[in-house]
């Protein structure tokens, strides 16, 4: 009797859990595919984000149009707002995986609303510099226009994760208190956004300070 | 045993306590005044852009590590996954030498 026929005349849930040898990661399949995703998703930022470095290197007219008040004090504010909810997320998780529901449910919906807080603040920044006249194609400081271009794609791409992430949290919340998902997907859910935290810790310092008028010698 | 169990058995037990995250997000506020501080201290753009990208490396290592789990996770996870992004992100790194080219070559 071969292997797979042995396996099968145990019945299909043993044939099942015979047939899968153990992850040598030791983590549940969907944890590494979130790991992989993400580790994805870090490559493309770090591309976008040299991207940005390399043409404003090759820029000499770039400008730098953020002043202390209020652009650089909004970008510290947003970026309290998303290191508190990686906390709130990890209060999240540890309740979740006490099996303390309640408790999970009302740091993941915490962590929602701050991720949304953060949301509202990018969108009020980005419409005020609309109303100044920045674009992705126009400067109104009369430099390179390829400063509009870079900073609402690399903002916008993280506006987009954290947007993304705001809906994931609102729909494991909502799962995870009626009992369709358990602990192991508000962790998962928790590595994501985190990982959303941890390219802000880039962006800030990069396309924020680095713009910051009066900032450099 | 299903896989989830498996899993369970198999993840690692120390964790830390929430006092620990609690000082890391300090912790990471104030690396984030650092920053801000640097910024306003008149160094050269090189200076800045070098510390900044130093102070954003440690801010992500901790977020990856504590935040992540990756330091209570098997060491194989670590390995199989950030070598390669690191590689990757300094290939993408070498394509700097063009942009000294555009300045370079900019009539």
């Amino acid at each position: 009797m071969t292997q797979s026929e042995m396996a099968l005349a145990m019945g299909p849930e043993a044939a099942h859990e015979e047939s899968h040898e153990q992850s040598p990661f030791g983590i549940q399949s969907r944890k590494l595919v979130m790991w992989l995703f993400i580790i994805a998703d870090a490559a493309t930022f770090g591309a976008i984000l040299f991207g940005y470095g390399y043409l404003r290197a090759g820029s000499p007219n770039w400008s730098r149009p953020f002043a202390f008040m209020p652009t650089i004090l909004n970008g510290m504010v947003m970026t309290a707002v998303l290191l508190t909810s990686s906390l709130t997320m990890l209060f999240a998780v540890a309740a979740a995986q006490a099996d303390r529901r309640e408790s999970s449910v009302r740091w993941l919906g915490l962590t929602a609303l701050l991720g949304a807080a953060f949301a509202g603040l990018h969108l009020r920044e980005w419409f005020k510099m609309f109303a100044e006249g920045w674009s992705t194609s126009t400067n109104p400081l009369g430099g390179s226009a390829l400063f509009g271009g870079t900073f609402f794609s690399i903002t916008g791409l993280h506006l987009l994760h954290v947007t993304a992430g705001v809906v994931a949290l609102t729909v494991i919340a909502i799962g995870f208190r009626r009992g369709r998902f358990d602990a192991a997907h508000v962790e998962t859910t928790g590595l994501y956004w985190h990982f959303v935290d941890v390219v802000w810790m880039f962006v800030f310092p990069l396309v924020y300070l680095m713009n910051a008028r009066g900032g450099i010698s | 045993m299903s896989e989830r169990q498996d899993m369970a058995s198999m993840e690692s037990t120390t964790e830390p306590g929430m006092r620990l995250y609690v000082a890391i997000w300090i912790g990471l506020l104030l690396i984030v005044g650092v920053e801000v501080a640097l910024t306003y201290a008149g160094l050269a753009a090189g200076v800045l852009l070098s510390a900044l990208l130093a102070l954003a490396v440690v801010e992500a290592g901790i977020g990856v590590m504590f935040f992540m789990h990756l330091k209570y996770e098997r060491r194989l996870l670590f390995w199989s996954l950030i070598p390669g992004l690191i590689f990757v992100l300094l290939l993408m790194n070498h394509l700097w030498r063009d942009a000294a080219r555009m300045v370079l070559l900019r009539p």
